[in-house]
């Protein structure tokens, strides 16, 4: 017979005074798990709060700044209309500075270019398809072959690009101007059209490169293209301007 | 044998209820503290097993205890601090111990009951 040989009762009493230490143990873990879920949850709420208050403050300051902005111009133009020296100069001197930053849209001859991806089948041809559709390094030659053919202003799917427009990739869209656009992509750019075409096309070029892969590329001269304004005005949080050094 | 074990199972009920009210430990514990509580529970289920054994011996058995508890959380502890998933290991290991000796503890129980009931029978046919 297997049974065990008397050790006294106290092993019971051990076996107790270690069950008592792990379930204190047992405690504590359940408790740390059970306050760790609870401040997440509450760390997420608060950040989320406050995520969207930010957004909303922002959201109205920029109402306020268009609507002062509004004010501003309609000042402007009134006594521009009065057609008297200074003003009218200061009116011309707003115009092209508004022009320079996109806050007018604008015409004039240029070129329309419409990209898609490419129509090759993939798995038909070498490599993975990362190859065969466009990306924002793509879209950022293009732009800025354009801007060293003479483009004078110049819009990609109707966001313009100004002095600070990025074109970055967000995952499988591209943003510009912190906003999403997706294939088919449309320049348009206003310049000497003569220039802006041979620019795009010259050989061994991003469009060359595009066309061999089979890339949908359509390149139109244009009578009159119009390029849009800026849809949301830039805002100045660390740059001013250093008036001082020039005005004497 | 339910009389037996009523007094550690009422002291780990205990032990919860007392401990679940007092404040929370840091969360960067709380990894620690599951090792040293897998560490408990595979000395607890040890001893049991070397109590069926009739090797038990006390001294042996909550020195056992301790000693794993820190051992766990040190070496998990260590791990993290090396770059090296040490708890890993502490987790397989005493996972596998406590599964053996809870096999070994079932294999002892059924044995037991077998020969009582020969004995049982031999007496019977006496």
């Amino acid at each position: 017979m297997a049974s065990p040989p008397p050790v006294g009762r106290h092993w019971v009493l051990a076996i107790t005074g270690i069950c008592l230490v792990l379930g204190a143990l047992l405690g504590v873990q359940v408790h740390t798990q059970v306050v760790r879920g609870e401040t997440e949850v509450v760390r997420r709420t608060s950040m989320m709060w406050q995520m969207l208050s930010e957004a909303r403050a922002l959201g109205e300051r920029q109402n306020k700044e268009i609507e002062r902005l509004r004010m501003q111009v309609s000042k402007y133009e009134s006594e521009a209309s009065g057609g008297k020296g200074l003003t009218k100069l200061v009116s011309e001197e707003l115009q092209s500075s508004r022009a320079a930053t996109g806050l007018l849209p604008m015409k004039g001859p240029g070129v329309e270019l419409v990209l898609d991806d490419s129509t090759m089948k993939v798995g038909s041809g070498v490599g993975d398809q990362d190859l065969y559709v466009l990306h924002d390094w793509d879209l950022i030659q293009i732009a800025n072959e354009l801007w060293a053919a003479g483009a004078e202003a110049m819009s990609l799917n109707g966001q313009r690009l100004v002095t600070g427009s990025a074109i970055t990739c967000s995952g499988a869209l591209v943003q510009v101007n912190r906003t999403t656009v997706s294939a088919p992509f449309t320049f348009l750019a206003i310049g000497n059209r003569d220039n802006l075409m041979s620019a795009l096309n010259i050989r061994g070029g991003t469009l060359d490169g595009l066309r061999r892969l089979e890339f949908v590329v359509k390149l139109t001269p244009g009578e009159e293209v119009m390029v849009p304004a800026i849809s949301i005005a830039p805002t100045y949080q660390y740059a001013k301007p250093a008036l001082q050094e020039r005005v004497p | 044998m339910i009389a037996t074990f009523a007094l550690p199972i009422a002291a780990l009920i205990i032990g919860f209820v007392l401990v679940f009210r007092l404040p929370a430990l840091p969360p960067a514990w709380a990894p620690y503290v599951a090792l040293s509580l897998l560490a408990g529970f595979d000395a607890l289920i040890g001893g049991l097993r070397a109590r069926l054994e009739g090797k038990f011996d006390e001294a042996v058995f909550v020195t056992g205890f301790f000693a794993n508890m820190v051992l766990a959380a040190l070496l998990s502890y260590l791990g993290d601090k090396l770059g090296v998933d040490l708890y890993l290991a502490v987790t397989v290991a005493l996972g596998i111990r406590v599964f053996t000796n809870l096999g070994r503890i079932r294999g002892l129980l059924v044995t037991t009951r077998h020969e009582r009931r020969q004995n049982q029978q031999a007496s019977g046919s006496e």
